[in-house]
């Protein structure tokens, strides 16, 4: 059924071909958390101001303070403003200059991409997942391309937190755009490890936990599919540092929903989706497994519905912030998941393709909002979440294997 | 390194499934080195969502020009197969490690499998220019897929080995290094992986064999050099070019890896070309 929209706002009623008439804003299943609201005008300026009651609608005077109380003139890019909150439990904290990111383990340290992309345009960088010891990675052959999408088995390589603080950090310390440190680990100390050592480094703007790792304590299960395990890793995380701190949900679960409700329990600022898709690959010469792993991680525009469908069931289920990843590499893209009530975006398997993509994201979307007279590009966020607040996805539960 | 649209002037179908393209690239022409590649992106991102990784298979900087050298392999290179004259083609490069000789070097020898010709085909010119003499050892499986004689450069010497004996000499392309190990000053090899293994092991022993000619030379004496640096390449007998499955190219997603000898390396950015001593040939990839 679709709801009577009674929108009150002094912008002009702008109708756009693809979402119909526009919405002011996010509708929240709940009421946000208090300090967000409050925060400073950069740090609310990240959410789309608190819903009224329990219509989810903004208030005019929220969308006004929004736009500054004008009717943004059409086709005017550069005032509009991109710029979004990932920590609003933290104002300004991690205030992103717009929602483009570039995923973890697809851009190294922000430097490897430096003669091809101007990084300081994009809005966040995601370093390579950070384990607390050096780690050699997986035998090769490590990726393999697959109908619309690639396989890979890195195995985590990396230098381990004390070199990543030493060669890169500094680096990051000088660079506008906030770099985000990917983390990784095999229990529960080694997470906290890692960044009790990345607390406080200049350079460091926050934390990504990759939590899709085998959890030695628990024979190998993924932390990120045992809501337990999960959220006791949320926690202790949240114990060790006030970094903003982000976490990211696998795919490979049956009901997200209670997981990322335990994260956000739990103390995480934002939550990112989604991680690979398990899967294998076959050589077809040697009919035997492909990757040297056996195992590797799925990604690409064919993880893009899986990664719209758990976007939609995590927006949801939780107040705080959703990144979507996964398959992202035009404007349409950013757009859907935006719809589906992510804030940002990542983009990561399209820039081995095209390098250039996040940026075009970037400048496509400003000129979006602007044609429509949008002064942010929050109002997009959240449109095609339904009304009710919580409604469980039927659908997704009967198609659900 | 730079995203560039390179326009294609000239393709033809020089073996069977065997394409030599011709494109107009200035950024590359003027500043590619023999042994580095180009990562090019197919017209198809919806289903093919990696680039193509090539060697510069020749530069003419002249004409800002380069070529590739392909074989049709699968879907990739079937569309890159079917690009006409005029089309434009995105390329990133040029990328990773060129080949390294050292001044010294009068006599060049360069070991081909296959393809893998085009590995090293910008080396000959680079080296006839420099006014070094050049051998090349060619393998193929029988002579259908002989690289042609017309394609190289006269001052070249030409030795060919078919493995079911069709043209040259019958067998592998390695079992001609042997006759050329003393008179090589360096080696530069291009092929499948167990032809490099084999030369690998080959260039090991020749040390101990060929010590008492070279001594007095100083080759590979002096102060030690970093693995994996210049140098260190420069100074090797057998520098290699491999191939690996490749994400980025750009050294960023860790995809390309091979075992060297002290753990992973980049294939697209630590190589692709090697000295022979640096890789880990035991590991099987
Ligand atoms: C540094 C380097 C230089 C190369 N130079 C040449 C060259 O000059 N001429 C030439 O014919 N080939 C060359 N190759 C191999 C070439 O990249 C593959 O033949 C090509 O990628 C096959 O693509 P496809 O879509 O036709 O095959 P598919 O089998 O459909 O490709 C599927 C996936 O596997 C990858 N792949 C398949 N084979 C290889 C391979 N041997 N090496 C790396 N990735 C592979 C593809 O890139 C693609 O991602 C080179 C490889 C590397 C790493
Ligand atoms: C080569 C490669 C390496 C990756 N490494 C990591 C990693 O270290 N940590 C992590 O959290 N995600 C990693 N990912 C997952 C991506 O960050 C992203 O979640 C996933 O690829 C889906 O997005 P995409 O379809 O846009 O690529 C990696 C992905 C790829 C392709
Ligand atoms: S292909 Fe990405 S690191 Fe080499």
């Amino acid at each position: 059924m679709k709801r009577k929209r009674s929108v009150v706002t002094s912008s002009p009623r702008v109708r756009d071909p693809y979402l119909g008439p526009l919405r002011l804003g996010l509708r929240r299943p709940r009421t946000r958390p208090q300090a967000a609201a409050s925060g400073s005008p950069a740090a609310s300026s990240g959410w789309p101001g608190a819903v009224s009651g329990e219509s989810g609608l903004p208030a005019a005077s929220e969308a006004d303070a929004r736009t500054g109380g004008r009717a943004v003139p059409a086709a005017r890019p550069e005032i509009v403003d991109l710029s979004v909150d990932l920590a609003p439990r933290r104002p300004g904290r991690l205030v992103l200059q717009n929602p483009v990111m570039v995923a973890s383990g697809t851009f190294g340290y922000g430097i490897e991409y430096g003669e091809v992309v101007d990084v300081e345009r994009l809005g966040a960088i995601c370093c390579k997942g950070t384990t607390l010891k050096p780690r050699l990675g997986n035998p090769p052959p490590r990726v393999t391309e697959t109908p619309a999408g690639m396989l890979n088995s890195i195995g985590l390589q990396n230098p381990g937190v004390d070199a990543v603080i030493e060669r890169y950090a500094p680096l990051w310390a000088g660079w506008q755009v906030p770099v985000i440190v990917n983390v990784a680990g095999e229990s529960i100390d080694d997470y906290a490890g890692v960044v009790r050592k990345l607390d406080g480094v200049p350079g460091v703007a926050g934390i990504e936990l990759n939590i899709s790792c085998p959890n030695v304590g628990r024979g190998g299960l993924q932390f990120a599919v045992d809501r337990d395990a999960a959220a006791a890793v949320t926690a202790a995380v949240r114990e060790a540092t006030d970094l903003p701190l982000l976490v990211k949900l696998s795919p490979n679960v049956t009901d997200i929903r209670p997981i990322a409700q335990a994260i956000e329990a739990a103390g995480a600022d934002a939550l990112t989706a989604i991680n690979t898709l398990s899967g294998i690959a076959i050589d077809r010469r040697t009919r035997k497994p492909l990757l040297g792993n056996v195992y590797g991680g799925l990604s690409g525009p064919a993880i893009r519905p899986v990664a719209l469908r758990i976007v939609y069931e995590v927006a949801q289920a939780v107040d705080i912030p959703v990144v979507a990843i996964g398959g992202v590499s035009s404007l349409e893209d950013a757009l859907d998941y935006f719809a589906a009530g992510a804030v940002a975006v990542q983009v990561g398997t399209a820039i081995f393709a095209d390098p250039e993509v996040p940026l075009r994201i970037v400048d496509e979307l400003r000129a979006y909002c602007a044609e429509r007279g949008l002064a942010s590009h929050l109002p997009l966020v959240g449109t095609a979440l339904p009304a009710r607040p919580n409604r469980p996805s039927s659908k997704g539960v009967e198609y659900r294997p | 390194m730079r995203l560039l649209d390179a326009e294609l002037v000239e393709t033809r179908e020089i073996l069977p499934r065997q394409w030599l393209q011709r494109y107009r690239a200035p950024w590359l022409a003027a500043g590619a080195r023999a042994g580095q590649f180009v990562h090019v992106r197919t017209p198809d991102y919806s289903g093919l969502v990696l680039r193509r990784p090539f060697s510069i298979n020749t530069v003419d900087r002249v004409a800002s020009e380069i070529t590739l050298h392909f074989r049709t392999a699968g879907k990739g290179t079937e569309l890159l197969a079917h690009a006409r004259p005029g089309d434009t083609v995105p390329m990133l490069g040029p990328l990773g490690r060129p080949f390294e000789v050292d001044p010294r070097t009068h006599h060049v020898l360069l070991i081909a499998g296959g393809l893998g010709i085009a590995g090293l085909r910008a080396l000959i010119d680079e080296s006839l220019a420099a006014g070094r003499q050049v051998t090349v050892l060619f393998g193929a499986a029988s002579a259908g897929d002989v690289y042609p004689s017309s394609l190289l450069p006269d001052e070249v010497e030409y030795v060919v080995a078919t493995e079911d004996g069709s043209l040259g000499q019958a067998g592998l392309v390695t079992d001609l290094v042997p006759a050329y190990e003393a008179w090589a000053d360096q080696a530069f090899a291009c092929g499948p992986r167990p032809m490099l293994a084999a030369l690998a092991a080959l260039a090991r022993g020749r040390q101990a064999r060929m010590g008492v000619a070279r001594l007095g030379r100083k080759r590979g004496g002096g102060k030690p050099v970093p693995l994996g640096s210049p140098q260190a390449r420069r100074r090797s007998w057998l520098q290699v070019s491999l191939e690996q499955h490749m994400g980025c190219a750009v050294g960023a997603c860790l995809g390309c890896v091979v075992w060297g000898i002290e753990g992973p390396v980049r294939v697209c950015r630590e190589g692709p070309v090697f000295a022979a001593e640096e890789i880990a040939w035991e590991e099987s990839v």
